[in-house]
Protein backbone atom coordinates (compact mmCIF):
# COMPACT_ATOMS: atom_id res chain seq x y z
CA UNK A 1 0.00 0.00 0.00
CA UNK A 2 1.61 3.44 -0.55
CA UNK A 3 2.62 5.85 1.87
CA UNK A 4 -0.87 8.15 2.71
CA UNK A 5 1.65 11.16 3.12
CA UNK A 6 4.63 11.56 1.10
CA UNK A 7 7.25 14.48 1.73
CA UNK A 8 10.02 15.05 -0.75
CA UNK A 9 12.77 17.44 0.22
CA UNK A 10 10.06 19.85 1.32
CA UNK A 11 12.41 23.34 2.58
CA UNK A 12 10.57 26.77 3.80
CA UNK A 13 12.39 30.05 4.73
CA UNK A 14 11.12 32.87 6.24
CA UNK A 15 12.76 35.54 5.23
CA UNK A 16 16.60 34.74 5.72
CA UNK A 17 16.11 32.25 8.29
CA UNK A 18 15.66 28.76 7.18
CA UNK A 19 12.87 26.46 8.94
CA UNK A 20 12.91 23.43 7.45
CA UNK A 21 16.09 22.22 5.66
CA UNK A 22 15.28 19.75 2.61
CA UNK A 23 13.15 16.93 5.08
CA UNK A 24 11.72 14.25 3.53
CA UNK A 25 9.31 11.54 4.79
CA UNK A 26 6.88 9.09 4.08
CA UNK A 27 3.93 7.88 6.61
CA UNK A 28 1.61 4.94 6.51
CA UNK A 29 -1.67 4.84 6.54
CA UNK A 30 -3.15 3.95 9.85
CA UNK A 31 0.50 4.99 11.64
CA UNK A 32 0.87 7.51 13.97
CA UNK A 33 3.78 9.22 13.74
CA UNK A 34 5.33 11.68 16.41
CA UNK A 35 7.98 14.61 15.35
CA UNK A 36 10.21 15.20 18.21
CA UNK A 37 12.55 18.53 18.14
CA UNK A 38 12.95 21.18 20.44
CA UNK A 39 11.70 24.50 19.47
CA UNK A 40 12.46 26.06 16.40
CA UNK A 41 13.57 22.72 15.06
CA UNK A 42 10.88 23.06 12.49
CA UNK A 43 7.85 20.77 13.64
CA UNK A 44 5.48 22.93 13.49
CA UNK A 45 5.97 24.38 9.97
CA UNK A 46 5.99 21.07 8.53
CA UNK A 47 2.57 20.48 10.06
CA UNK A 48 1.20 23.85 8.99
CA UNK A 49 2.36 23.01 5.15
CA UNK A 50 0.55 19.49 5.48
CA UNK A 51 -2.25 21.42 6.45
CA UNK A 52 -2.35 23.84 4.08
CA UNK A 53 -1.85 26.91 6.00
CA UNK A 54 1.78 27.89 5.15
CA UNK A 55 3.12 26.89 1.69
CA UNK A 56 6.72 25.42 0.70
CA UNK A 57 9.50 27.28 -0.33
CA UNK A 58 10.77 24.05 -2.19
CA UNK A 59 9.59 20.78 -2.06
CA UNK A 60 6.49 18.80 -2.27
CA UNK A 61 3.76 17.25 -0.15
CA UNK A 62 1.67 14.93 -1.11
CA UNK A 63 -1.84 13.65 0.83
CA UNK A 64 -3.36 10.58 -0.42
CA UNK A 65 -1.52 11.16 -3.99
CA UNK A 66 -2.65 14.84 -3.65
CA UNK A 67 -0.45 17.88 -3.81
CA UNK A 68 -1.06 19.98 -1.01
CA UNK A 69 -0.26 23.21 -3.14
CA UNK A 70 -1.86 22.56 -6.36
CA UNK A 71 -5.26 20.41 -4.52
CA UNK A 72 -5.21 22.94 -1.67
CA UNK A 73 -8.72 22.20 -1.32
CA UNK A 74 -9.37 18.81 -1.71
CA UNK A 75 -5.97 17.46 0.61
CA UNK A 76 -7.81 20.18 3.45
CA UNK A 77 -11.32 17.99 2.88
CA UNK A 78 -9.03 15.00 3.61
CA UNK A 79 -7.00 16.64 6.39
CA UNK A 80 -7.94 17.36 10.13
CA UNK A 81 -6.07 19.90 12.08
CA UNK A 82 -5.61 20.90 15.66
CA UNK A 83 -3.26 23.70 15.45
CA UNK A 84 -0.80 24.45 18.54
CA UNK A 85 -2.87 25.83 21.88
CA UNK A 86 -5.94 24.71 19.98
CA UNK A 87 -7.55 27.98 18.89
CA UNK A 88 -11.35 28.08 19.26
CA UNK A 89 -14.21 30.60 18.93
CA UNK A 90 -14.58 31.62 22.24
CA UNK A 91 -17.93 33.00 21.67
CA UNK A 92 -19.36 29.47 20.19
CA UNK A 93 -21.08 26.90 22.33
CA UNK A 94 -19.32 23.57 22.07
CA UNK A 95 -21.70 22.23 19.88
CA UNK A 96 -22.47 25.17 17.63
CA UNK A 97 -18.95 25.50 17.10
CA UNK A 98 -18.53 21.82 15.85
CA UNK A 99 -21.21 21.98 13.58
CA UNK A 100 -19.61 25.36 12.22
CA UNK A 101 -16.70 23.65 11.60
CA UNK A 102 -18.85 20.30 10.02
CA UNK A 103 -20.28 22.80 7.77
CA UNK A 104 -16.99 24.10 6.78
CA UNK A 105 -15.80 20.68 5.99
CA UNK A 106 -19.07 20.40 3.59
CA UNK A 107 -20.90 18.49 5.75
CA UNK A 108 -24.43 18.65 4.97
CA UNK A 109 -26.80 19.61 7.64
CA UNK A 110 -28.20 16.09 8.44
CA UNK A 111 -24.54 14.81 8.33
CA UNK A 112 -23.33 17.10 10.70
CA UNK A 113 -25.77 16.25 12.97
CA UNK A 114 -24.57 13.14 13.45
CA UNK A 115 -20.81 13.53 12.79
CA UNK A 116 -20.98 16.09 15.87
CA UNK A 117 -23.03 14.31 17.93
CA UNK A 118 -20.64 11.13 17.32
CA UNK A 119 -17.29 13.38 17.43
CA UNK A 120 -18.97 14.48 21.23
CA UNK A 121 -19.57 11.14 22.13
CA UNK A 122 -16.25 10.12 21.25
CA UNK A 123 -14.32 12.91 22.82
CA UNK A 124 -16.58 12.79 26.07
CA UNK A 125 -18.06 16.25 25.71
CA UNK A 126 -21.48 15.49 26.83
CA UNK A 127 -21.88 17.87 29.28
CA UNK A 128 -20.00 20.36 28.16
CA UNK A 129 -22.20 20.50 25.26
CA UNK A 130 -24.30 23.84 25.08
CA UNK A 131 -20.95 25.43 27.57
CA UNK A 132 -19.37 28.44 26.09
CA UNK A 133 -15.89 27.28 24.68
CA UNK A 134 -14.48 30.61 26.13
CA UNK A 135 -15.56 29.17 29.31
CA UNK A 136 -13.68 25.25 29.36
CA UNK A 137 -11.09 24.15 30.53
CA UNK A 138 -7.06 23.63 29.08
CA UNK A 139 -8.58 19.89 28.63
CA UNK A 140 -11.77 20.30 27.34
CA UNK A 141 -10.51 22.99 24.84
CA UNK A 142 -8.16 20.67 23.82
CA UNK A 143 -10.80 17.78 23.49
CA UNK A 144 -13.02 20.06 21.22
CA UNK A 145 -9.93 20.67 19.43
CA UNK A 146 -9.64 17.15 18.34
CA UNK A 147 -13.46 16.72 18.17
CA UNK A 148 -13.74 19.53 15.14
CA UNK A 149 -10.79 17.51 13.63
CA UNK A 150 -12.60 14.27 13.52
CA UNK A 151 -15.54 16.03 11.52
CA UNK A 152 -15.16 14.83 8.23
CA UNK A 153 -13.79 11.49 8.97
CA UNK A 154 -10.13 13.34 7.72
CA UNK A 155 -7.74 10.68 6.18
CA UNK A 156 -4.63 12.30 8.50
CA UNK A 157 -5.31 13.65 11.52
CA UNK A 158 -2.21 16.78 12.26
CA UNK A 159 -2.54 17.47 16.37
CA UNK A 160 0.43 20.11 17.11
CA UNK A 161 2.04 19.14 20.40
CA UNK A 162 -1.68 18.23 21.85
CA UNK A 163 -0.60 17.45 25.57
CA UNK A 164 0.91 20.88 25.95
CA UNK A 165 -0.59 23.20 29.30
CA UNK A 166 -2.32 19.87 30.05
CA UNK A 167 -2.17 18.22 34.03
CA UNK A 168 -0.88 14.42 34.33
CA UNK A 169 -4.38 12.93 34.45
CA UNK A 170 -5.80 15.12 31.41
CA UNK A 171 -2.45 14.08 29.46
CA UNK A 172 -2.55 10.56 30.32
CA UNK A 173 -6.40 10.68 28.83
CA UNK A 174 -5.32 12.69 25.62
CA UNK A 175 -2.87 10.28 25.15
CA UNK A 176 -5.14 7.27 24.79
CA UNK A 177 -7.84 9.58 22.82
CA UNK A 178 -4.90 10.12 20.04
CA UNK A 179 -3.64 6.12 20.41
CA UNK A 180 -7.60 5.53 20.24
CA UNK A 181 -7.33 7.05 16.47
CA UNK A 182 -4.56 5.08 15.55
CA UNK A 183 -5.18 2.85 12.71
CA UNK A 184 -9.13 4.61 11.52
CA UNK A 185 -6.93 7.51 11.03
CA UNK A 186 -3.24 8.24 10.52
CA UNK A 187 -1.87 10.55 13.08
CA UNK A 188 1.08 13.04 12.48
CA UNK A 189 1.92 14.60 15.89
CA UNK A 190 4.52 16.58 17.44
CA UNK A 191 6.07 16.90 20.81
CA UNK A 192 9.29 18.31 22.15
CA UNK A 193 8.71 15.69 25.78
CA UNK A 194 10.82 12.65 24.78
CA UNK A 195 7.83 10.54 26.75
CA UNK A 196 5.13 12.02 25.42
CA UNK A 197 5.96 10.97 21.84
CA UNK A 198 7.22 7.48 23.06
CA UNK A 199 4.34 6.44 24.54
CA UNK A 200 2.23 7.89 21.60
CA UNK A 201 3.91 7.25 18.17
CA UNK A 202 4.42 4.32 16.43
CA UNK A 203 7.29 5.71 14.38
CA UNK A 204 9.44 9.22 15.60
CA UNK A 205 10.86 11.10 13.62
CA UNK A 206 13.81 13.70 14.97
CA UNK A 207 14.01 17.06 13.80
CA UNK A 208 16.63 20.06 14.77
CA UNK A 209 17.43 23.37 13.33
CA UNK A 210 14.93 21.87 10.25
CA UNK A 211 16.58 18.79 9.86
CA UNK A 212 15.53 15.56 9.81
CA UNK A 213 18.07 13.63 12.06
CA UNK A 214 16.38 9.97 11.53
CA UNK A 215 13.15 8.18 11.87
CA UNK A 216 12.50 5.37 14.29
CA UNK A 217 10.48 2.76 14.61
CA UNK A 218 8.97 3.17 18.94
CA UNK A 219 6.35 0.47 18.84
CA UNK A 220 8.16 -2.65 17.48
CA UNK A 221 8.64 -4.53 20.93
CA UNK A 222 12.32 -4.17 20.55
CA UNK A 223 12.24 -5.17 16.40
CA UNK A 224 15.27 -3.49 14.70
CA UNK A 225 17.06 -2.42 18.43
CA UNK A 226 19.14 -5.22 19.62
CA UNK A 227 21.43 -5.62 22.98
CA UNK A 228 24.26 -7.62 22.53
CA UNK A 229 26.80 -8.20 24.93
CA UNK A 230 30.23 -10.13 23.64
CA UNK A 231 33.80 -11.01 24.74
CA UNK A 232 35.80 -9.48 22.08
CA UNK A 233 37.85 -6.33 21.56
CA UNK A 234 35.78 -3.41 20.87
CA UNK A 235 37.52 -2.88 17.63
CA UNK A 236 37.00 -6.44 16.51
CA UNK A 237 33.10 -6.31 17.79
CA UNK A 238 32.61 -3.33 16.01
CA UNK A 239 33.90 -4.50 12.81
CA UNK A 240 32.19 -7.66 12.88
CA UNK A 241 28.71 -6.10 13.51
CA UNK A 242 28.93 -3.24 11.40
CA UNK A 243 29.73 -5.67 8.69
CA UNK A 244 26.26 -7.15 9.07
CA UNK A 245 23.93 -6.16 6.23
CA UNK A 246 20.65 -4.26 7.41
CA UNK A 247 22.78 -2.72 10.27
CA UNK A 248 22.81 0.72 10.61
CA UNK A 249 24.38 1.91 13.90
CA UNK A 250 26.49 -0.01 16.36
CA UNK A 251 27.47 2.14 19.70
CA UNK A 252 29.09 0.86 22.96
CA UNK A 253 26.45 1.15 25.45
CA UNK A 254 28.81 -0.53 28.21
CA UNK A 255 32.24 -1.82 28.87
CA UNK A 256 32.49 -4.47 31.25
CA UNK A 257 36.06 -5.40 31.26
CA UNK A 258 38.81 -5.19 28.61
CA UNK A 259 37.61 -7.70 26.30
CA UNK A 260 33.50 -7.57 27.20
CA UNK A 261 31.04 -5.07 26.54
CA UNK A 262 27.50 -4.90 25.72
CA UNK A 263 26.14 -2.91 22.57
CA UNK A 264 23.64 -1.49 21.07
CA UNK A 265 22.86 -2.29 17.34
CA UNK A 266 20.52 -0.57 15.24
CA UNK A 267 19.19 -2.42 12.33
CA UNK A 268 16.60 -2.61 9.79
CA UNK A 269 13.45 -3.92 10.92
CA UNK A 270 13.87 -7.14 8.62
CA UNK A 271 16.57 -7.74 10.73
CA UNK A 272 16.06 -11.11 12.81
CA UNK A 273 18.62 -11.69 15.61
CA UNK A 274 20.03 -14.92 14.20
CA UNK A 275 22.15 -13.00 11.67
CA UNK A 276 23.87 -10.92 13.81
CA UNK A 277 24.15 -14.10 15.99
CA UNK A 278 25.53 -16.10 13.27
CA UNK A 279 28.39 -13.18 12.46
CA UNK A 280 29.55 -12.86 15.62
CA UNK A 281 30.19 -16.57 16.23
CA UNK A 282 31.49 -16.50 13.02
CA UNK A 283 33.95 -13.60 13.80
CA UNK A 284 35.34 -16.02 16.13
CA UNK A 285 33.98 -13.66 19.11
CA UNK A 286 31.96 -15.24 22.20
CA UNK A 287 28.42 -14.42 22.38
CA UNK A 288 26.90 -13.79 25.50
CA UNK A 289 23.60 -12.36 24.94
CA UNK A 290 21.51 -11.46 22.63
CA UNK A 291 18.14 -9.40 22.84
CA UNK A 292 15.39 -7.40 21.11
CA UNK A 293 16.41 -4.05 23.42
CA UNK A 294 13.75 -1.42 23.51
CA UNK A 295 14.79 2.00 21.98
CA UNK A 296 15.79 4.46 24.59
CA UNK A 297 14.58 7.84 23.10
CA UNK A 298 15.89 10.15 25.58
CA UNK A 299 19.54 8.63 24.48
CA UNK A 300 18.70 8.20 21.37
CA UNK A 301 17.93 11.76 20.60
CA UNK A 302 21.18 13.36 22.54
CA UNK A 303 22.83 10.87 20.15
CA UNK A 304 21.63 12.43 16.72
CA UNK A 305 21.54 15.58 18.23
CA UNK A 306 25.25 15.61 19.22
CA UNK A 307 26.19 14.23 16.35
CA UNK A 308 24.47 17.26 14.28
CA UNK A 309 26.67 19.49 16.24
CA UNK A 310 30.03 17.80 15.79
CA UNK A 311 28.87 17.78 11.92
CA UNK A 312 27.62 21.77 12.39
CA UNK A 313 31.40 22.29 14.19
CA UNK B 1 -19.08 29.81 -2.61
CA UNK B 2 -21.35 26.84 -0.49
CA UNK B 3 -19.84 27.84 2.71
CA UNK B 4 -20.17 31.99 2.03
CA UNK B 5 -23.79 31.47 4.14
CA UNK B 6 -21.90 29.62 7.14
CA UNK B 7 -19.27 31.97 7.57
CA UNK B 8 -21.62 35.02 7.53
CA UNK B 9 -23.72 33.90 9.88
CA UNK B 10 -20.83 32.93 11.87
CA UNK B 11 -19.74 36.92 11.63
CA UNK B 12 -22.73 38.47 12.00
CA UNK B 13 -23.00 36.61 15.37
CA UNK B 14 -19.65 37.73 16.05
CA UNK B 15 -20.45 41.28 15.31
CA UNK B 16 -23.93 41.27 17.54
CA UNK B 17 -21.94 39.30 20.21
CA UNK B 18 -19.65 42.08 20.73
CA UNK B 19 -20.58 45.68 22.47
CA UNK B 20 -18.56 47.55 19.70
CA UNK B 21 -21.65 47.22 17.38
CA UNK B 22 -24.29 48.40 19.83
CA UNK B 23 -22.08 51.37 21.79
CA UNK B 24 -21.27 52.35 17.75
CA UNK B 25 -25.11 52.59 16.81
CA UNK B 26 -26.16 54.69 19.53
CA UNK B 27 -23.66 57.17 19.28
CA UNK B 28 -23.77 57.71 15.99
CA UNK B 29 -27.74 58.00 16.29
CA UNK B 30 -27.45 60.50 19.25
CA UNK B 31 -25.07 62.42 17.65
CA UNK B 32 -26.93 62.42 13.60
CA UNK B 33 -30.24 63.09 16.02
CA UNK B 34 -28.95 65.94 17.23
CA UNK B 35 -27.55 67.48 13.93
CA UNK B 36 -30.71 66.57 12.28
CA UNK B 37 -32.86 68.21 14.97
CA UNK B 38 -30.32 71.24 15.14
CA UNK B 39 -30.36 72.23 11.17
CA UNK B 40 -33.83 71.58 11.02
CA UNK B 41 -35.31 74.03 13.50
CA UNK B 42 -32.16 76.25 12.21
CA UNK B 43 -32.99 76.16 8.02
CA UNK B 44 -36.52 74.84 8.24
CA UNK B 45 -35.77 73.50 4.86
CA UNK B 46 -36.60 69.94 3.65
CA UNK B 47 -33.27 68.54 2.53
CA UNK B 48 -30.59 66.20 3.61
CA UNK B 49 -27.68 67.56 2.82
CA UNK B 50 -25.61 68.64 5.87
CA UNK B 51 -27.09 65.02 7.25
CA UNK B 52 -25.16 63.22 4.42
CA UNK B 53 -22.12 64.77 5.02
CA UNK B 54 -22.41 64.30 9.21
CA UNK B 55 -23.06 61.08 8.44
CA UNK B 56 -20.10 60.48 6.26
CA UNK B 57 -17.92 62.32 8.43
CA UNK B 58 -19.16 59.72 11.10
CA UNK B 59 -18.78 56.69 8.55
CA UNK B 60 -14.83 57.76 8.58
CA UNK B 61 -14.59 57.84 11.96
CA UNK B 62 -16.59 54.62 12.93
CA UNK B 63 -16.70 52.26 10.19
CA UNK B 64 -12.75 51.43 11.03
CA UNK B 65 -14.11 50.41 14.73
CA UNK B 66 -16.52 48.14 13.27
CA UNK B 67 -13.91 46.41 10.65
CA UNK B 68 -10.97 46.45 13.22
CA UNK B 69 -11.91 42.92 14.51
CA UNK B 70 -12.52 41.34 12.29
CA UNK B 71 -8.90 39.50 10.84
CA UNK B 72 -6.91 40.96 13.91
CA UNK B 73 -8.82 39.60 16.41
CA UNK B 74 -8.77 35.90 14.24
CA UNK B 75 -5.20 36.40 13.60
CA UNK B 76 -4.06 37.10 17.57
CA UNK B 77 -6.48 34.49 18.79
CA UNK B 78 -5.70 31.92 16.01
CA UNK B 79 -8.34 30.70 14.64
CA UNK B 80 -7.73 32.45 11.40
CA UNK B 81 -5.55 29.27 11.03
CA UNK B 82 -8.83 27.02 12.01
CA UNK B 83 -10.42 29.15 8.62
CA UNK B 84 -7.45 29.04 6.11
CA UNK B 85 -6.79 25.05 6.45
CA UNK B 86 -10.35 24.30 6.42
CA UNK B 87 -11.52 23.43 2.45
CA UNK B 88 -12.62 26.77 2.24
CA UNK B 89 -11.72 29.78 -0.57
CA UNK B 90 -10.13 32.73 0.53
CA UNK B 91 -12.43 34.90 -1.54
CA UNK B 92 -15.65 33.15 0.67
CA UNK B 93 -14.06 34.09 4.10
CA UNK B 94 -13.03 37.77 2.86
CA UNK B 95 -16.72 38.16 1.07
CA UNK B 96 -18.17 36.86 4.25
CA UNK B 97 -16.21 39.62 6.91
CA UNK B 98 -17.24 42.26 3.94
CA UNK B 99 -21.09 41.42 4.31
CA UNK B 100 -20.59 41.17 7.52
CA UNK B 101 -18.17 43.79 8.26
CA UNK B 102 -21.22 46.00 6.48
CA UNK B 103 -24.49 45.42 8.29
CA UNK B 104 -23.55 47.37 10.78
CA UNK B 105 -23.35 50.66 8.53
CA UNK B 106 -26.21 49.60 6.41
CA UNK B 107 -28.35 49.48 9.62
CA UNK B 108 -27.40 53.14 10.98
CA UNK B 109 -28.01 53.85 7.03
CA UNK B 110 -31.64 52.53 7.86
CA UNK B 111 -32.16 54.65 11.05
CA UNK B 112 -30.88 57.86 9.26
CA UNK B 113 -33.75 56.70 7.11
CA UNK B 114 -36.32 58.01 9.85
CA UNK B 115 -35.29 61.52 9.42
CA UNK B 116 -36.60 61.35 5.52
CA UNK B 117 -39.30 59.70 6.74
CA UNK B 118 -39.92 63.25 9.14
CA UNK B 119 -39.15 64.91 6.10
CA UNK B 120 -41.78 62.87 3.98
CA UNK B 121 -44.65 63.32 6.89
CA UNK B 122 -44.27 67.20 7.72
CA UNK B 123 -43.46 68.49 4.76
CA UNK B 124 -42.69 68.18 0.64
CA UNK B 125 -39.02 67.26 0.01
CA UNK B 126 -37.24 66.50 -3.28
CA UNK B 127 -37.16 63.25 -2.90
CA UNK B 128 -34.35 62.68 -5.60
CA UNK B 129 -30.88 64.07 -3.49
CA UNK B 130 -32.34 62.06 -0.70
CA UNK B 131 -32.40 59.07 -2.69
CA UNK B 132 -28.89 59.91 -4.12
CA UNK B 133 -27.45 60.62 -0.82
CA UNK B 134 -28.48 57.39 0.53
CA UNK B 135 -26.86 55.52 -2.48
CA UNK B 136 -24.07 58.01 -2.10
CA UNK B 137 -23.63 56.99 1.62
CA UNK B 138 -24.24 53.09 1.07
CA UNK B 139 -21.49 53.22 -1.63
CA UNK B 140 -19.26 55.27 0.68
CA UNK B 141 -19.87 52.88 3.79
CA UNK B 142 -18.51 49.93 0.87
CA UNK B 143 -15.61 51.47 0.62
CA UNK B 144 -14.71 51.87 4.17
CA UNK B 145 -15.59 48.91 5.18
CA UNK B 146 -13.34 47.25 2.08
CA UNK B 147 -10.80 49.55 3.15
CA UNK B 148 -10.98 48.86 7.16
CA UNK B 149 -11.28 44.75 6.25
CA UNK B 150 -7.80 44.90 4.31
CA UNK B 151 -6.29 46.75 7.08
CA UNK B 152 -7.58 44.32 9.23
CA UNK B 153 -5.88 41.36 7.75
CA UNK B 154 -2.63 43.27 7.58
CA UNK B 155 -2.24 43.05 11.50
CA UNK B 156 -3.38 41.38 14.90
CA UNK B 157 -3.97 44.48 16.67
CA UNK B 158 -7.31 45.53 16.57
CA UNK B 159 -6.33 49.53 17.22
CA UNK B 160 -3.56 49.58 14.47
CA UNK B 161 -6.32 48.06 12.42
CA UNK B 162 -8.46 50.84 12.99
CA UNK B 163 -5.76 53.44 13.08
CA UNK B 164 -4.38 52.82 9.83
CA UNK B 165 -8.04 52.11 8.31
CA UNK B 166 -9.20 55.86 9.63
CA UNK B 167 -6.04 57.39 8.45
CA UNK B 168 -6.19 55.89 5.37
CA UNK B 169 -9.87 57.29 4.97
CA UNK B 170 -9.47 60.56 6.10
CA UNK B 171 -6.54 60.91 3.56
CA UNK B 172 -8.91 59.96 0.80
CA UNK B 173 -11.88 61.93 1.65
CA UNK B 174 -9.46 65.36 2.05
CA UNK B 175 -6.86 64.58 -0.64
CA UNK B 176 -8.43 66.76 -3.01
CA UNK B 177 -6.81 69.45 -1.03
CA UNK B 178 -3.35 68.21 -2.08
CA UNK B 179 -4.40 68.74 -5.21
CA UNK B 180 -3.92 72.55 -5.61
CA UNK B 181 -0.46 72.03 -4.51
CA UNK B 182 0.31 69.36 -6.96
CA UNK B 183 1.56 70.20 -10.57
CA UNK B 184 -0.49 68.64 -13.46
CA UNK B 185 -0.67 65.59 -13.66
CA UNK B 186 -1.01 64.54 -9.81
CA UNK B 187 -3.31 67.22 -8.87
CA UNK B 188 -5.85 65.87 -11.21
CA UNK B 189 -5.13 62.04 -9.61
CA UNK B 190 -4.77 63.51 -6.34
CA UNK B 191 -8.51 64.92 -6.78
CA UNK B 192 -9.88 61.87 -8.93
CA UNK B 193 -9.28 59.93 -5.63
CA UNK B 194 -10.87 61.79 -3.70
CA UNK B 195 -13.84 60.44 -1.63
CA UNK B 196 -15.47 63.48 -0.87
CA UNK B 197 -15.03 64.87 -4.69
CA UNK B 198 -16.93 61.81 -5.24
CA UNK B 199 -19.47 61.76 -2.56
CA UNK B 200 -20.77 65.33 -3.23
CA UNK B 201 -22.35 64.89 -6.08
CA UNK B 202 -24.75 62.22 -4.61
CA UNK B 203 -25.19 64.12 -1.73
CA UNK B 204 -26.20 67.51 -3.38
CA UNK B 205 -28.67 65.14 -5.72
CA UNK B 206 -26.32 64.42 -9.16
CA UNK B 207 -25.86 61.06 -10.18
CA UNK B 208 -22.75 59.90 -12.26
CA UNK B 209 -21.38 56.75 -13.15
CA UNK B 210 -18.13 57.66 -12.74
CA UNK B 211 -19.07 58.12 -9.11
CA UNK B 212 -20.60 55.17 -8.42
CA UNK B 213 -17.68 53.25 -10.41
CA UNK B 214 -15.38 54.73 -8.13
CA UNK B 215 -16.76 53.72 -4.76
CA UNK B 216 -17.01 50.36 -6.84
CA UNK B 217 -13.12 50.13 -7.74
CA UNK B 218 -11.74 50.76 -4.35
CA UNK B 219 -14.30 48.08 -3.25
CA UNK B 220 -13.16 45.51 -5.77
CA UNK B 221 -9.52 46.41 -5.48
CA UNK B 222 -9.36 46.25 -0.97
CA UNK B 223 -10.92 42.98 -1.74
CA UNK B 224 -8.22 41.48 -3.73
CA UNK B 225 -5.80 43.19 -1.78
CA UNK B 226 -7.29 41.23 1.45
CA UNK B 227 -7.24 37.92 -0.43
CA UNK B 228 -4.14 38.37 -1.97
CA UNK B 229 -3.21 38.80 1.75
CA UNK B 230 -4.47 35.83 3.02
CA UNK B 231 -3.10 33.67 0.09
CA UNK B 232 0.21 34.86 0.77
CA UNK B 233 1.92 32.77 3.58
Amino acid sequence: MPPLVVIDRLTKWYGPWLAVDSVSLDVGAGEVVGLLGPNGSGKTTILRILSGYLRPSAGTARIAGLDVVNDALLTRARVGYVPEDAPLYGSMGVREFLVFMGRLKGLTTRAVAGAVEAAIERLALGEVRHVLVAKLSRGYRQRVAIAQALLGDPDLLILDEPTNGLDPRQIIEMRGHIRALAGEHTVLVTSHILGEVERIADRVAILLGGRLLGVHAVRSGGLGHFRVRVRGSEEAVHACLARVAGVQRVSLERQVGADHGTYLVDANESMVEGTLAAAVVGAGLVLLELAPAPLDLEALFLRLTSEKDKTSA
Amino acid sequence: MKHFGTLLLKEERAIFASPIAYATVTVYLLLMGYTFTAILFLNRTGELVRVFFQAAVLFLLMVPVITMRLFAEERRTGTLELLLTSPVKEIEIVLAKFVAGLTIPVLMLGLTGSYAAVLGIYGEPDWGPIYSGFLGLLLLAAALTAIGLLASGLTSNQIVAAVVAMGVGILLWMIDTLGYLLPEPLDAIATHLSLVAHFTPFATGALFLSDVGFFLNIVVAALFLSVRTLARR
